[in-house]
C-alpha cells in the first residue's frame, strides 16, 4: 500500500528542515553548519561517538538549550513554516508540539495518572471523563494500560525502568506533538524493555516524526528509515538506513559503523 | 516473632557454634544476623576490639548525654511541676514576687515568634535557593551562595544588636504608627496590632529570627534542589511547562522531604534562640494576641531570670521546668517532621 502511494513515493514531506545550523556552548563551537531534513512520519536515527553533537542537535529542536545561559544557536530550523530559532517564538507551544524523551526514565514525583495528565493540563481544558479517556488512550498505545490500569493512582516511581520509560513516552505523546525527540531512550534499559520500546517506535512513526539519538548501531539499523552520522560537530553523512549500513559513501562512516573507532 | 519458634531454635542450639551459623542460614533475618555478629566477635583481634569499643562508646555517649539532659531538666523542674501540677504549662501568670509561676506566657511567645520567623524565612529561603540553583548566572550564584554562608555564620548576638538598633526603632517609628493609623478600627486586625509603639514584641522577634534562620534554610534547600536531576526538570519544560508549573508541580513535590528538613532545622534554631530574641522582644511575661506588644520567650526568660534565682528556689525549679518543656517542644517538631515525611522508622 505504502509503496504505491504516490505522495510518499515521490518525496516525503519534510517535518523539520535544518539549514546551516551552528551551535555554541559559550566559546565552544559544538555544531558546524548542519543542514539536514527530517522526513515526516519517519524515524531518523542520529549516530556518532560521544560528544559529536547529536544530542545537542536534538536539544535545538525544542529549544531546551534556552534554559541555560551561554548556549546559543544560529541558522534555521524550519518547523511548520517557521524558524524554531526565532527569538519571539512561544516556547511552551513549541515544546508541546515537539516532545522529548531522555536517556533515563524521568517520571514526575506524582501518580501514574498525573504524570500523563501533567502535560494535558498545561495545554488543554479537559473534563474528568475526557482526561480519563486520553490517559487510557496513550497508556494503551505504549502497551502499558494492562499493566497499570489497577494502580493509576500509585506513584510512578514504583514502576520498573522499562515501564517508566514507556510512561515517559506516553506522557510525551499525550499532548499530541508532531515530532518526538528521543535521546538514547533505551540506554538505561535491559534488552527486553529495549525491544518493547523499539516495537513501540515502529507503531508511533505512523503518526509522529521521530528523531532518535542512539549509540547502538543495531538499534539504528532496526528502527530507522534514515540515518545521520555525526563526527566532531559535523554532519558527515545522511542516507537511508539500508544504504548507510551496507554501502556508506564516506570512509569515516564506514569506519564508525564497522567499529573501527568511536 | 522468630524467637517464639522454640522447637526450631532448640534444635540448633544443641549443635556446635560453627554448625549453628550454617544451620541458621535458613532462619529469618534477625536470627541469622545475630549468629553472624557473635561469630565475628569471637574472632576479633586486640586493636580491633579496642576500636570497636571506642566507636560504640562514642555512640552510646549520645544516649547518655540526651538522657542526662532530660533527667536534669525533669528533676530540677519537678518542684515546679509538683507545686503547680501539669497545669504549669498552661497557666499564664509568671509572678516572681508572689512566687506563682506558669509557663504559658513564655511558651506562647516562643511558639508564635518561631512560627512568624519560619513563615517569613520559608518563602525567602525557597526563592533564593530556587533562583541560585536554576536561574542565576553561575558567577552571581557563587557570590550570593557565599554571602548566604557568611550570613549563616554571623553570631546571634550580632543579630540581636542589629535588631535592637535597626528593627526596633523601625517598628516603633514607622510600622506601628502606620498600622495603627490605618488598621486601628479594622476588626480582626485591631487585636493583632494593638499596643503602644515600643517597637519590641513578637513581630520584631519573628523578623529577626527570620533573617537568622533563612540562610540555614537556604543552604539546605539549595543542596536539595541541586540534587534534583536536570533531566527531570527538562522533562517538565519539554512538555511545555512554564517555570511556575515546573517549580510548583515538579520541584516542590520532588524536594518535599528536603524542604521539611530545612524547615525543621530553622524551627529548631528559632525555638531555642536566646540572645537575639532577648534584645528585641521586650521581656514582659504577658499573654495576648498583639504581635506588637512586649512579650517573652522561654529561652529569653530563662536567660534573664536564671542569675536572680537562688539554688533550691521554686523560681529556679520553674525555669528548669520551662527548659524541660522547651526540649519537649523541639522533640515534638522533630517528630512532626518525621510524620510529614512519611518516615515511620
Amino acid at each position: 500500500m505504502t509503496e504505491t502511494d504516490p505522495q510518499v513515493a515521490k518525496s516525503p514531506e519534510v517535518a523539520l528542515a535544518v539549514r546551516n545550523l551552528n551551535f555554541y556552548y559559550g566559546e565552544n563551537h559544538a555544531l558546524h553548519d548542519i543542514s539536514i531534513d527530517f522526513p515526516a512520519r519517519r524515524v531518523t536515527a542520529m549516530i556518532g561517538p560521544s560528544g559529536c553533537g547529536k544530542s545537542t542537535l536534538l536539544r535545538v529542536f525544542n529549544r531546551m538549550y534556552d534554559l541555560y545561559p551561554g548556549q546559543r544557536a544560529t541558522g534555521e530550523v524550519i518547523f511548520d513554516g517557521r524558524n524554531v530559532l526565532e527569538r519571539d517564538l512561544d516556547l511552551n507551544i513549541l515544546r508541546a508540539r515537539v516532545g522529548m524523551v531522555f536517556q533515563k526514565p524521568t517520571p514526575f514525583p506524582m501518580s501514574i495518572y498525573d504524570n500523563i495528565a501533567f502535560g494535558l493540563r498545561l495545554h488543554e481544558k479537559l473534563n474528568k471523563a475526557d482526561m480519563d479517556a486520553r490517559v487510557q488512550d496513550v497508556l494503551t498505545r505504549v502497551a502499558l494500560w494492562n499493566e497499570v490500569r489497577d494502580r493509576l493512582n500509585a506513584p510512578a516511581s514504583g514502576l520498573s525502568g522499562g515501564q517508566q520509560q514507556r510512561l515517559c513516552i506516553a506522557r510525551s505523546i499525550a499532548t499530541r506533538p508532531e515530532v518526538l525527540l528521543l535521546d538514547e531512550p533505551t540506554s538505561a534499559l535491559d534488552p527486553i524493555s529495549t525491544a518493547r520500546i523499539e516495537e513501540l517506535l515502529d507503531e508511533l512513526k505512523e503518526e509522529f516524526t521521530i528523531a532518535i539519538v542512539t549509540h547502538n548501531m543495531q538499534q539504528a539499523a532496526r528502527c530507522a528509515d534514515q540515518v545521520a552520522f555525526f563526527y566532531m560537530g559535523r554532519l558527515i553523512e545522511v542516507d537511508s538506513a539500508d544504504r548507510m549500513f551496507t554501502n556508506p559513501k564516506q570512509q569515516q562512516t564506514q569506519d564508525y559503523i564497522t567499529g573501527r573507532f568511536g | 516473632m522468630w524467637w517464639l519458634k522454640l522447637p526450631d531454635n532448640a534444635r540448633f542450639s544443641s549443635q556446635s557454634p560453627s554448625r549453628m551459623t550454617l544451620a541458621t542460614a535458613t532462619q529469618p533475618e534477625e536470627a541469622r544476623d545475630k549468629a553472624r555478629v557473635s561469630h565475628a566477635g569471637s574472632r576479633r583481634s586486640g586493636p580491633d576490639t579496642a576500636f570497636h569499643l571506642l566507636v560504640a562508646a562514642s555512640a552510646l555517649l549520645v544516649l547518655v548525654v540526651l538522657g542526662g539532659l532530660v533527667v536534669l531538666m525533669g528533676v530540677g523542674g519537678s518542684q515546679a511541676f509538683r507545686t503547680f501540677g501539669l497545669g504549669f504549662a498552661f497557666h499564664d501568670v509568671w509572678n516572681p514576687v508572689a512566687d506563682i509561676y506558669g509557663a504559658w506566657a513564655p511558651l506562647f511567645g516562643t511558639i508564635i515568634s518561631t512560627l512568624i520567623g519560619v513563615a517569613i524565612a520559608l518563602p525567602l529561603a525557597f526563592g533564593t535557593a530556587f533562583w541560585l540553583t536554576t536561574m542565576a548566572p553561575p558567577r552571581i550564584a557563587a557570590i550570593i551562595g557565599t554571602a548566604v554562608q557568611l550570613l549563616a555564620a554571623v553570631p546571634s548576638i550580632i543579630f540581636g544588636m542589629w535588631g535592637f538598633f535597626t528593627i526596633v526603632p523601625f517598628m516603633a517609628q514607622t510600622v506601628q504608627p502606620f498600622l495603627s493609623h490605618h488598621f486601628r478600627h479594622v476588626p480582626g486586625i485591631r487585636f493583632i496590632i494593638h499596643g503602644a509603639p515600643f517597637g519590641t514584641g513578637l513581630m520584631t522577634a519573628g523578623l529577626v529570627l527570620a533573617v537568622m534562620i533563612a540562610p540555614f534554610m537556604t543552604a539546605v534547600m539549595r543542596d536539595v534542589f541541586a540534587a534534583m536531576p536536570n533531566m527531570l526538570r527538562e522533562s517538565a519544560y519539554g512538555l511545555g511547562a512554564t517555570r511556575w508549573d515546573v517549580m510548583w508541580r515538579v520541584v516542590v513535590p520532588w524536594s518535599r522531604t528536603g524542604m521539611i528538613g530545612a524547615i525543621v532545622l530553622g524551627m529548631g534554631r528559632a525555638l531555642g534562640e536566646t540572645m537575639a530574641v532577648t534584645f528585641v522582644i521586650g521581656n514582659v511575661t504577658a499573654v495576648g494576641w498583639s504581635l506588637f506588644a512586649p512579650r517573652s520567650t522561654v529561652a529569653s526568660l530563662i536567660a534573664l531570670q536564671f542569675p536572680e534565682s537562688p539554688a533550691g528556689s521554686l523560681r529556679l525549679s520553674a525555669l528548669l521546668a520551662l527548659g524541660f518543656i522547651l526540649m519537649l517542644l523541639s522533640f515534638a517538631s522533630l517528630a512532626l517532621a518525621r510524620m510529614l515525611r512519611g518516615d515511620t522508622k
